[in-house]
């Protein structure tokens, strides 16, 4: 049981994942939003204490994903690196040792904001650089959901959480927010928070207990 | 210029006579002594601090910082002021004295960053502040006396671990530094005095304590036999009303916002041509809002002021004729502090009145009133070793000047709450600062606090000190919103949590007018003047208080006599017919009985205990029960509490009788202590409470920026909420000790662990008194009641209650 939901969105199948991504099979290619990856060191530079273990539980959660789809690349929906001081040695040191781990995988940065302000991910990650929409088949890669573009557009940069209410017990959960043009995944970052969202009419909601993917609206 | 003679003089020109503990201050001041002044209420303690320290003065010019008084609330700083600088006129008119708190203007505060006024007053958190720029102690050189005003109010809080560490740190800066609390009555006089002077330090004066204080209750026309919370509270509105006409001035306490609200409400309804005679005052109110009550009230042009804790401070709020308390004080020491209000001056009588909102609450006006008289009165804890309080003052000390760690490890255990703080524990504070957790990783990329080449820690980077500045102060809010008109006018502010659960068009009783939820933009609820004036109301709910132990104790003791018969006061007098049905029916709760009671309904299997040990240690016992009985047999309940008990309803079947099976509860083994903290943790979502308690800590510790003034977002690169973090340190640095605080604050704090315990230790002495009962007994119906109210609305509510009475009251004649 991988707790993976395959829906239809523009005509193409997509697995929903638990683990805050998104696989389309037919391109064997993994989507990823908001892995913010040097939050912590970023934190750290300006006197904030952050423990450290946040980028290896990110390439530990990338390692997994990419094994158990087989997938042949990785697409990566903005806000790769968090901010300047992200090109911290230690933080740059374990993205490299992962790169080399997956010499073959194709890696793709639609850049995000914080792209722009971090500078783009050093030249030996061979990480192919885009701006946003990066059209591919009937989908827009972007970072910003707002943007208007000839596909259907996959998006992050809200951090979609979603507040699951019952009488007695409420849960926050990291959400899928699939409309009919656009779709804003999770961040995927292990440092990242979460905004809550209400969806609009027509939109439905998707959220990760962290083992399985539940529609909810 | 001030000597002993002058100051006779001063009160001899007024016709007033120097009370013997003024005497006592002044004297024990000259001769260089620190202590805490016990006195209740009225100006006499003001003057015995304040002449004692320009007695200290002599007849020398003062020149510089010479007294510091600390103040809990900005909001009695300027009152303060104004009240020194009054007497200071006349007996030393060389003495410069000023404010600074956060409402301050910078124009101020750059005047007293080159020279201090002679007197200041200022709050904990601004004296942090004051610590944290490097030329504070140059500006100290002459400081020659600490005054703490309230520390009754500051001791049990973080606050207060703030003001034990500045002390420590002002005290090393000046050693013959004499420091004078003054303090409210409290259980515990001779801790608040070790707290703040140091253990064995100091002396203890006591002040005007003859002052009598008079506690009675406005005993409702009819006291029904089944009592549920809040159903007396509209009868009761016509001897309220009652009051405040035959009195100049009466404020009338209540113990929630939405309460304070209601009663203002209906006041008005019934009362239209009091409009602008009669007020409203609770901390959510807009300052300016709240500023105008209170010079309303000092000026006596109000008549009535419906209010919270939000009034319970205050140097001078003079001419109070009557003080009501709507509801149950929950403690004695709140109870003495209110009726406190009324007859200020010294001398003066002292009267609170009890407005009971339901007829259990006249068990507790007798109980208090008991209490009161022999004063037994509750005391205050003080936080253990709090790191993340700690961590701040780190930070503090390493702007304003650097340390080195040895010499500000002493400076730190001198201060009571740190007094047994472990080497390891200093050296996991030190780390946490200096190298950002876990001592054997090395950062390069962190900077915060700094060793320079000589071994003094200081902060390297401007923008750090910049921002730890804005974070200094330990009051933490929930995230709050402003409340605004569409057309712009300020009304007050409420939790983000209460707006969150409005919808558009809702409508909320607020700052006293129906409002009408319009929507939410940047921080700001936008409503505007409700139109429909029918339909449902929020509702806006404070936390609720627990009962204190002394004041349930106290009823419970009115209990115990009544169970001999004996009905002291009108209060239990007018309860008798309650006690008796209770007694018939079941048996009644005692300080030696513990009744459990056991009813079948059309709802399903109900157990009623009356432990009398007040709303969280309920909350913990009802949790525990259900989860030591759900061990051997697989069961849900749900669970109503109230300060007298709990009740228990399942879906089916429990063998109580076997269960309570035992003369005393040392053989009952539900009652059982030794696995207690374990079921306790597995009862509870113990993870989810420390998450919340996080919130505060990660704060306090500067984890969590919450931005410039004016700029309600952080910079972008450091938003992370709390909840973030306490995930990331569970996950990879879960010895981090400000979790295990979160961790121990909660058990502490929200489950009165300590508490807990301590009534089960009780109840192992109580005999056990089970009885099945056929219907609802009166201390029964009022949790079924609580219970109800969680699920239907206000009005179907009354209609069902209206309904059962009629059923309990006709089973009762029979």
């Amino acid at each position: 049981m991988s707790g993976a939901l395959a829906i239809e969105v523009a005509g193409e199948e997509v697995l929903l994942l638990p683990q805050k991504a998104l696989y389309w099979p037919r391109e064997r290619l993994l989507v990823v939003a908001d892995i913010h990856f040097g939050k912590a060191a970023a934190f750290r530079s300006l006197g904030v204490p952050v423990p450290h273990g946040t980028t290896a539980e990110n390439l530990a959660a990338l390692d997994a994903l990419v094994e158990r789809h087989g997938a042949r690349g990785i697409v990566f929906l903005g806000d790769f690196l968090h901010a300047r001081a992200a090109h911290a040695p230690a933080t740059q040191r374990a993205l490299l040792a992962w790169r080399e781990r997956h010499a073959g995988l194709s890696l793709l940065l639609v850049r995000g904001n914080h792209d722009r302000h971090a500078g783009d991910p050093a030249a030996q990650l061979r990480i192919a650089l885009v701006d946003e929409p990066h059209l591919h088949g009937p989908f827009a890669f972007s970072h910003h959901p707002e943007l208007a573009a000839d596909g259907y557009v996959l998006a992050g940069h809200v951090h979609p959480t979603f507040l699951l209410a019952s009488r007695f017990d409420a849960l926050r959960l990291p959400c899928f927010l699939v409309g009919p043009r656009r779709m804003i995944l999770p961040s995927f970052g292990a440092f990242t928070g979460g905004h809550p969202v209400t969806p609009e009419p027509g939109e439905r909601v998707f959220v990760s207990s962290g083992e399985a993917i539940h529609s909810v609206r | 210029m001030t000597t002993l003679a002058a100051l006779d003089a001063w009160f001899a020109q007024r016709n007033w006579t120097v009370f013997s503990f003024q005497r006592a201050v002044w004297k024990a001041a000259r001769e260089g002594q620190s202590g805490l002044l016990h006195a209740n209420t009225g100006a006499g303690k003001t003057y015995a601090v304040w002449f004692a320290a320009l007695l200290r003065g002599g007849e020398r010019k003062p020149s510089g910082l010479r007294v510091l008084w600390l103040t809990p609330m900005r909001a009695l700083a300027a009152d303060t002021q104004r009240s020194l600088e009054q007497s200071a006129a006349a007996l030393a008119p060389a003495w410069s004295i000023g404010a600074r708190t956060g409402d301050t203007g910078s124009a101020e505060r750059a005047r007293q960053s080159r020279s201090l006024p002679n007197c200041l007053i200022t709050t904990p958190e601004s004296l942090s502040l004051l610590l944290s720029h490097a030329a504070t102690r140059e500006q100290s050189r002459h400081l020659d006396m600490v005054i703490v005003d309230e520390w009754h109010e500051l001791m049990g809080s973080k606050r207060g671990v703030q003001v034990q560490l500045a002390l420590a740190r002002l005290r090393r800066w000046r050693p013959g530094l004499v420091v004078w609390g003054l303090s409210a009555t409290m259980g515990n006089l001779r801790l608040a005095q070790d707290v703040l002077l140091g253990e064995g330090q100091g002396t203890l004066v006591e002040g005007d304590l003859s002052k009598q204080i008079v506690v009675d209750t406005l005993i409702p026309a009819n006291v029904t036999r089944f009592p549920w919370g809040g159903h007396l509270g509209i009868e009761m509105l016509e001897p309220v009303i009652r009051e405040i006409d035959q009195h100049a001035s009466t404020l009338v306490f209540t113990n929630t916002r939405s309460q304070c609200e209601l009663w203002y409400q209906n006041i008005i309804d019934a009362r239209p041509d009091w409009a602008g005679l009669v007020a409203l005052h609770h901390g959510s109110l807009d300052r300016e809002v709240r500023e105008w009550v209170e010079m309303g009230l000092k000026q006596g042009e109000l008549k009535a002021v419906i209010c919270t804790a939000s009034l319970d401070l205050g140097v001078d709020f003079l001419p109070v004729e009557r003080v009501l308390q709507v509801g149950s004080a929950k403690g004695i020491a709140r109870l003495l502090q209110r009726a406190g209000r009324s007859g200020h001056a010294p001398g003066r009588v002292s009267r609170v009145t009890l407005v009971p909102t339901n007829s259990l609450e006249l068990l507790e006006a007798a109980g208090a009133r008991q209490a009161v008289a022999s004063r037994r009165i509750e005391a205050r804890q003080v936080p253990n070793k709090p790191f993340d309080v700690l961590v701040q003052h780190l930070v503090t000390v390493a702007l304003g000047g650097g340390f080195r760690s040895e010499d500000l490890l002493d400076e730190v255990r001198s201060a009571w709450s740190y007094r047994l703080l472990t080497d390891e524990e200093w050296q996991w504070a030190l780390d946490f600062v200096a190298r950002g957790g876990q001592s054997l990783t090395v950062y390069p990329e962190y900077r915060r606090v700094l060793p320079d080449e000589e071994g003094v820690y200081r902060v390297p980077d401007a923008a750090i000190g910049r921002r730890h500045r804005m974070g200094i102060g330990t009051i933490v809010s929930d995230a709050s919103i402003q409340v605004k008109y569409m057309s712009g006018g300020r009304i007050g502010s409420v939790e983000e949590s209460f707006v969150a659960r409005l919808k558009p068009g809702d409508r909320f009783l607020f700052g006293g007018r129906f409002l009408e939820f319009v929507r939410v933009h940047e921080m700001t609820a936008f409503v505007k003047r409700a139109t429909r004036s029918s339909g449902a109301v929020t509702r806006w709910q404070g936390a609720k208080m627990p009962l204190s132990s002394e004041l349930a104790h106290a009823a419970l003791d009115q209990l115990q006599l009544a169970a001999q018969g004996v009905f002291e006061g009108p209060e239990m007098e007018s309860l008798r017919p309650l006690v008796e049905i209770q007694q018939r029916w079941s048996a009644l709760p005692t300080s030696d009985t513990l009744v459990v009671e056991s009813m079948k309904s059309r709802e399903g299997y109900h157990l009623f205990v009356y432990p009398f040990a007040g709303r969280s240690v309920h909350m913990g016992l009802a949790s525990l029960f259900s989860y030591r009985i759900g061990r051997t047999q697989p069961i849900t309940f749900s669970i109503a509490i109230n300060d007298y008990g709990f009740e228990l309803l399942a879906p089916e079947a429990v063998d109580w009788a076997r269960v309570f099976a035992g003369a005393t509860g040392a053989e009952v083994d539900l009652f059982d202590t030794a696995t207690l903290l374990e079921d306790v943790l597995g009862s509870l979502n113990a993870t989810q409470l420390s998450q919340q308690r996080f919130r505060e800590v990660a704060r306090i510790a500067g984890l969590v920026f919450s931005g410039y003034p004016g700029q309600p977002k952080s910079t972008r690169q450091l938003q992370a909420s709390s909840s973030l973090f306490f995930e990331v340190f569970r996950k990879h640095d879960a010895a981090n000790l400000l979790l295990t605080q979160a961790q121990r604050e909660v058990l502490e704090q929200e489950l009165e662990l300590t508490r807990l315990r301590d009534t089960l230790a009780e109840l192992h002495e109580r005999k056990v008194a089970y009885r099945e009962v056929r219907r609802a007994t009166p201390f029964g119906f009022a949790l079924m009641v609580e219970r109800f109210r969680e699920k239907v609305t206000t009005e179907r509510l009354s209609d069902r209650v209206a309904r059962m009475v009629r059923e309990l009251e006709k089973a009762a004649a029979a």
